[in-house]
């Protein structure tokens, strides 16, 4: 087997098919669906409670041609590394992924991850990050950036959206000593590449987090889910890097920073940001940013809208739906 | 008692007309009913919503499965299944389609009153968004005489202008006004045969180990651990692709991004469309550099 290094070395067949319920314009989907092609027939899949278990196998329908298994929404560490192991144990090799969300990965799914992590099992963990509990209605969850509205962060005359910034996960397991962790985006389709063939070649614990963009929740046009992973990159919303045996480096760095206006007036979830709001958010960004490629970033040009119609989506199609 | 199914899309407000029109009966002092079919629906993704509504206190609690009202908010779910099947001899329905009563076919042996509106073309025009759950409300006023066009229209200004704002209300009562006036009501005789798809449900140990896919298994074949080859979600969209080969310079964007897996990547590294499964998105043709797709209004074709 070749090694994949852009694009156009990335096999024609699909392990997840057509057919599947997710909603028009679906980044998660687009994201399994590439990953899972990479990975290749010799592969088994679990996915715990998300979204992807519903539009990729409601019984007695699968998308799926590998093996496939769900059980639970907090296991995936525990039941990846439970397969790895009877593999093991009939002699078979096969690469071990799991697929949950965020919810499943940041949330609920926090303590089997670590211990999977901790134990070197040698498993990929594939965090679809869509920001909520996506599946279930558009719940809060830790991964959700300041600001968003969620059905659990509401908006009121008081409170606007959810207060908490999103936690750093990929840090979290890097911090476990793991191998590799990498952070993708589907709109970076090189990196990506690269990304998923190191996973996929490295022994041990591996942890792919992935932006996927969501279409309701992000009260988004279908047709925007993948440049807006590109905006979530120049905005310094989502970073590219990997960590290697310890080592961190940014894998894509955007030529200069993009006004987090930018990306944020594209979504519905948060057109009702104050210019407060979006000034703390852009002040947490700047500070990220330079964690990151470790230079000043260039001073925050930040463009602030003065009041709701500049956030405003225009004609948010999704709007109160 | 009356009994109502409601058959519309993901994202169409089929939920939200249930409860309106539950609401409605309750106004003018009946008892009601709505609830939703509990399902794993997506945006587009065919969905059911059911209402009762009756003098007396209601306790069946289950779905709905002899209407004497069926309300259909999408022509293109008569592709997928008989959405008027198990209507009562003098039930009726109510279609969004720019056709005449006459004109449809709900299936063999449906003979009913039946009422169409374009309410796609008055949602776009009136509330600027392809939602027609308010306007087919209207058009069930005009077929349905058990809940009188008043009370549907303070129940739309109530819930959608609670919920959305005082001027959201406005607006989806007038959708549902206009609509309203512009139903045509006729008759309609089905003639078409709806295949029912065979039915295998094994128990644990029949199932194939690890795989619960058969690659082979077909359309209208039959129901059992099976692939989602056999579900068509082509049919859910609005609009549709088209390549332009000859601008297309084979930078494989479009087939990375498609999250349907509906663009097949061939031998020479040109695309070809599987529009039997591409939801229309739009995606592909927001990601091509030299514009070599074009989405065009409205469900078509099956390969290109
Ligand atoms: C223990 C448990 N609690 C709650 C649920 C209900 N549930 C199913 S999916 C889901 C949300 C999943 O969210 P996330 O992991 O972010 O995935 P997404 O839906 O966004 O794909 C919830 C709460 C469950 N299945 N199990
Ligand atoms: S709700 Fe979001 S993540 Fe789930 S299928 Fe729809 S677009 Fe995809
Ligand atoms: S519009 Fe394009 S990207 Fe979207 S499902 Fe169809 S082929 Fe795929
Ligand atoms: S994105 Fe455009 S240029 Fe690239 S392969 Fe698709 S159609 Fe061709």
């Amino acid at each position: 087997m070749t090694r994949m290094t852009s694009m156009k070395d990335v096999p024609r067949e699909d392990m997840l098919t057509h057919g599947h319920g997710a909603c028009p314009g679906c980044g998660y989907a687009a994201t399994a669906k590439n990953i899972a092609k990479m990975l290749g027939p010799n592969t088994v899949v679990y996915v715990p409670a998300s979204c992807l278990v519903v539009f990729g196998a409601l019984y007695p329908y699968s998308s799926w041609k590998t093996p496939y298994m769900f059980t639970a929404f907090e296991n995936t560490g525990a039941v990846t590394t439970g397969i790895k192991a009877a593999l093991r144990r009939r002699h078979l090799d096969a690469t071990v992924v799991g697929m949950a969300g965020d919810g499943g990965t940041f949330d609920i799914g926090l303590q089997a991850l670590s211990g999977a992590a901790e134990r070197n099992e040698d498993v990929i963990y594939v965090c679809l990050d869509n920001e909520a509990f996506m599946n279930t209605g558009i719940q809060r969850s830790s991964a959700t950036p300041f600001g968003a509205w969620t059905t659990t962060t509401p908006v009121g005359l008081e409170v606007k959206g959810n207060r908490r910034f999103k936690k750093d996960i990929a840090r979290i397991v890097a911090d476990h000593d793991v191998p590799y962790v990498a952070t993708l985006s589907v709109a970076h389709f090189t990196d990506f590449v690269r990304k998923v063939q190191k996973a996929k070649e490295v022994r041990g614990f591996r942890f792919l987090h992935c932006l996927t963009p969501c279409i309701p929740g992000w009260r988004i046009e279908p047709s925007k889910g993948v440049s807006i992973n590109r905006l979530a990159v120049d905005t310094g919303m989502w970073t590219l890097y990997e960590v290697e045996n310890g080592v961190p480096k940014v894998t894509y760095k955007p030529k200069a920073m993009t006004p987090v206006t930018e990306y944020l007036k594209l979504q519905g979830r948060f057109k009702h940001m104050s210019e407060a709001d979006v000034r703390q958010l852009q002040a947490w960004l700047c500070a990220k940013w330079r964690a990151h490629y470790g230079e000043e970033a260039p001073s925050p040009p930040c463009v602030m809208p003065g009041h709701e119609e500049v956030l405003a989506h225009d004609g948010d199609p999704l709007y109160g739906i | 008692m009356y009994e109502i199914r409601f058959h519309g899309r993901g994202g169409q407000g089929a939920v939200m007309a249930a409860q309106t029109l539950a609401d409605a009966a309750v106004r003018i002092g009946f008892q009601a009913q709505a609830f939703p079919y509990f399902g794993a629906e997506r945006r587009g993704a065919p969905v059911e919503a059911y209402a009762r509504i009756d003098t007396a206190k209601i306790r069946t609690k289950s779905q709905v499965y002899r209407p004497h009202l069926v309300v259909i908010m999408d022509a293109s779910l008569l592709e997928l299944e008989g959405p008027a099947s198990g209507l009562r001899p003098d039930g009726k329905v109510v279609m969004n389609v720019a056709q005449r009563p006459e004109e449809l076919d709900l299936g063999a042996g449906v003979d009913a009153e039946c009422g169409t509106v374009d309410a796609s073309s008055i949602a776009l025009e009136t509330l600027k968004m392809p939602v027609v759950n308010t306007a087919m409300l209207g058009a069930v006023a005009k077929v349905w005489n058990v809940v009188p066009l008043d009370a549907i229209l303070e129940a739309i200004e109530d819930r959608f202008g609670g919920k959305l704002g005082r001027r959201a209300g406005m607006l989806n009562a007038e959708a549902a006004r206009r609509a309203y006036e512009a139903t045509v009501v006729g008759r309609t005789q089905g003639k078409r045969e709806y295949v029912q798809p065979k039915r295998w449900l094994p128990v644990w140990d029949e199932i194939p180990i690890g795989v619960s896919l058969r690659k082979t298994a077909h359309v209208e074949e039959e129901v059992g651990p099976a692939t989602t080859y056999q579900h068509h979600t082509g049919r859910w969209k609005w609009s549709t692709p088209l390549y332009k080969k000859d601008k297309c310079i084979r930078c494989l964007r479009c087939w990375w991004s498609c999250p349907d897996a509906a663009i097949v990547r061939q031998d020479d590294d040109y695309m070809r469309w599987d529009l039997e499964y591409c939801k229309g998105c739009g995606i592909c043709a927001d990601i091509c550099p030299v514009e070599a797709i074009d989405m065009l209004q409205g469900a078509r074709g099956t390969w290109q």
